[in-house]
């Protein structure tokens, strides 16, 4: 018989797997990506630091104090309100990449709200323009974007990233107008701040977290069981489909993107009426970035993304209590740790979604090569899987010369395997 | 107005890398929104390399000026080759995998620059590489009158990217080579059938894009700022990268028309801090001029629609073989 020659690796698509084996796939990279970090972080740290203080630090920056609870609590409200924001977009496969300028104008909206009307007229109304005029300017800055894509098919995602330092510069030209002598930092306002229950820290933070808890409620719904929810996915999917379906795709992609506008405005609103009480060009925090990282890790549904944004914050509310502790000048380290946990939870789907197969050469002959698809329960490869993931990831993450490397990992991997 | 227009060009150079490098990733059918890291990471690796090869006692020019292009390859490369296994091997998203360059590069530089380079009197070293190497030019250039202030006064680097960006126009309008690159942005299935190396090809040209792209973060640290590296470097060069990939839709993908292009970007980007006798909230409106004419510019684009003028047709999905 003719041998044919076979490529060393091969891969098809699985069946669907169980939800605990692609979890448990998720728990391994992460874990990983957070070894990789502990192992650098402690052999680089000035101090004298080991490898399990790490994870002390980690935890103790997150839920250390109950001040720093509540802190935590209140970075994964406003997270998850800017992802959820975001998710209504992706669905429909709108690239919003704007989520930052969107929730800066929310605050620049607030904040004039509070430069001029503030100390005027009673609080109570002024607090009525800020919540109208926030959530108003957070959905006008996704809908610019939003009309243009449905009329001429514009580029959303690079629209809406310019839409990002238009409303940054436009925060930095409001700020010098109101200090035209100042260093560019705005000083608090004490007029109509959103009521607290009561003063301290639990006191204001709760009733953001209330706000979150509303909004992840209303989105879930939203897209689970209304009718819009429905026609956002279908135009999604396929804008033919959706046309003659009979819904009008234009009108779904703007007043999407309104929604979608209008909860990234009120994270504006929270943030200046409620947590500062002024506006800085930075105030948005990356969280426009950020929230697409969540929504995608959450898989686009609501429920799992509340855990998500929960865990990004503890690490990075964790990581800036580790480079305290082990005497590192620099928070940056926190993104570094981060968008490893990112490269590692984007590369692991790939396990979840394919398998891979090896065709090796025994001694003696070829060995038949194995074509069958997976149906993910009698082969106990999944979890060796898992790990040739990681050693391969961790040969991409460390050395420059990639491809050979993530081979000779994917080729270990396969000699544990077989 | 020579030194303006020359001062353009300095700039524009930057755009010029970020913009090159992402035409040839997207070609292969990638849009890499990582660009903003990978420049930062290239910056950061360019500082490196300039700092060790700084730290002889009597460092020679040509060769700090090659060991910083050549870590800036190295680095922006290494990330670019990360993007690469995740979206070429792995699939995943781009979108995703580009957002996560860009938080892991941006974090990268700024830990990087702050906490291994700039250490035991690195900036004054940086500083005098960036002024007497990276920005030594062709002697008498400035006694040729405005032709020479504008165009020959700049350092090596400003050459460079024409020269790079001359050499990608010529690979994808005229050699085979350009010829398979376009025909896997446009369909890689097709491209796949006809025998086209499709993984060898994104692999050569998302590398080797982003590797061009980081000399962009290397020519802003050595080159236009002089080798003065502030604290917040990450920050600027992540706002130059997005401008970077907003370039490529306002070049319409021709690496020829985005020398004009970049300058023009030059100009719009460093107009606030020429013009003098305006206030602060005038500098503030005139910082808002480039990306709101990118914002133009792309709605022009997308409204005249010529077949010539739109991205590759696969630009942003993945491909697996066995999906047909």
């Amino acid at each position: 018989m003719e041998r044919v020659k076979q490529p060393l690796i091969h891969i098809s698509k699985r069946a669907p797997m169980p939800l605990w084996k692609g979890l448990c796939i998720r728990f391994g990279a992460v874990v990983i990506a957070l070894v990789i970090s502990a192992v650098f972080i402690s052999l680089s740290s000035p101090r004298e630091k080991g490898f399990f203080d790490f994870f002390g630090s980690l935890f103790s920056g997150a839920f250390g104090t109950e001040r720093r609870f509540w802190l935590l609590l209140q970075d994964t409200a406003l997270l998850l309100c800017v992802a959820l924001a975001l998710v209504v977009a992706f669905r429909m496969r709108f690239w919003n990449l704007g989520g930052n300028g969107q929730v800066l104008m929310g605050c620049l909206a607030c904040a004039m709200c509070m430069h001029y009307m503030g100390g005027k007229l009673p609080d109570g109304l002024v607090c009525f323009f800020m919540i109208v005029a926030s959530i108003a300017a957070g959905a006008l800055w996704a809908v610019i974007p939003a009309i243009f894509k449905a009329f001429f098919n514009t580029n959303e995602s690079l629209f809406t990233l310019m839409m990002n330092y238009v409303a940054m510069y436009l925060v930095a030209l409001f700020i010098t107008l109101w200090n035209p002598m100042g260093t560019g930092a705005m000083a608090p306002i004490s007029d109509a701040n959103l009521p607290t229950f009561g003063s301290g820290i639990a006191g204001k933070t709760l009733p953001i977290v209330l706000v979150a808890v509303i909004v992840t409620a209303f989105i879930y719904c939203y897209l689970r069981f209304s009718k819009h929810g429905y026609e956002v996915s279908l135009v999604g999917e396929s804008k033919n489909t959706a046309r003659y379906a009979g819904i009008n795709v234009k009108k779904v992609i703007i007043r999407t993107l309104v929604l979608s506008g209008a909860v990234c405005g009120l994270v504006g609103l929270l943030l200046v009426g409620s947590i500062n009480h002024m506006v800085s060009t930075t105030m948005d925090d990356n969280m426009g970035f950020t929230g697409i990282m969540v929504a995608w890790m959450g898989k686009f549904d609501p429920l799992i993304m509340v855990g998500i944004s929960f865990f990004i914050n503890f690490l990075s509310r964790g990581m800036s209590q580790v480079c305290t502790e082990f005497g590192f000048t620099s928070e940056a380290l926190s993104d570094i740790v981060v968008g490893l946990i990112y490269f590692f939870f984007i590369g692991c789907e790939f396990f979840i979604v394919y398998k891979v197969h090896f065709n090796f050469r025994k001694r003696g002959g070829w060995e038949e090569p194995d074509f069958t698809m997976d149906d993910g329960e009698d082969e106990p490869g999944n979890t060796p899987d898992g790990g040739m993931a990681d050693a391969a990831k961790d040969a991409c993450a460390d050395r420059p010369d990639l491809p050979a490397d993530a081979d000779g990992g994917q080729t270990e991997g396969g000699n544990i395997d077989g | 107005m020579d030194n303006f227009l020359a001062s353009a060009i300095s700039f524009g150079v930057i755009f010029l890398f970020g913009c090159v490098g992402e035409i040839l990733t997207e070609k292969s059918g990638h849009l890499n929104l990582g660009i903003p890291g990978i420049m930062c990471v290239g910056a950061a690796g360019g500082c490196f390399g300039v700092r060790i090869a700084m730290s002889g006692s009597d460092p020679s020019g040509v060769l700090v000026v090659i060991t910083g292009i050549l870590f800036a390859l190295l680095f922006a490369g290494a990330l670019g080759a990360v993007y690469a296994f995740l979206t070429v091997s792995l699939r995943s998203n781009q979108n995703v995998t580009g957002l996560a360059c860009t938080i892991f590069g941006a974090g990268f530089t700024s830990f990087f620059i702050n906490s291994v380079v700039m250490q035991n009197g690195a900036d004054s070293l940086l500083a005098k590489a960036g002024q007497q190497f990276f920005g030594a030019h062709i002697p008498g250039a400035g006694d040729l009158g405005w032709f020479g202030t504008i165009f020959l006064s700049h350092g090596v680097r400003v050459y460079l990217a024409i020269v790079i960006a001359v050499v990608a126009a010529v690979v994808l309008r005229y050699t085979k080579v350009g010829l398979n690159l376009r025909a896997i942005g446009e369909s890689p299935a097709t491209a796949d059938a006809v025998g086209i190396n499709v993984t060898g090809y994104k692999y050569t040209f998302i590398v080797g894009g982003a590797a061009i792209a980081g000399l962009g973060g290397l020519c802003y640290v050595m080159g236009y700022m002089n080798g003065v590296v502030g604290s917040t470097v990450d920050q600027t060069i992540q706002g130059i990268g997005w401008l970077s990939i907003a370039l490529v839709i306002f070049t319409l993908w021709k690496p020829a028309l985005a020398i004009l292009g970049s300058i023009v970007f030059g100009m719009l980007y460093i107009l606030s801090s020429r013009i003098t006798g305006i206030s602060f909230v005038q500098i503030q409106l005139l910082n808002l001029v480039p990306y709101v004419v990118t914002i133009l510019v792309l709605i022009v684009t997308s409204i005249v629609g010529h077949r010539e003028t739109q991205p590759p047709a696969s630009l942003g999905l993945s491909y697996f073989r066995e999906d047909r």
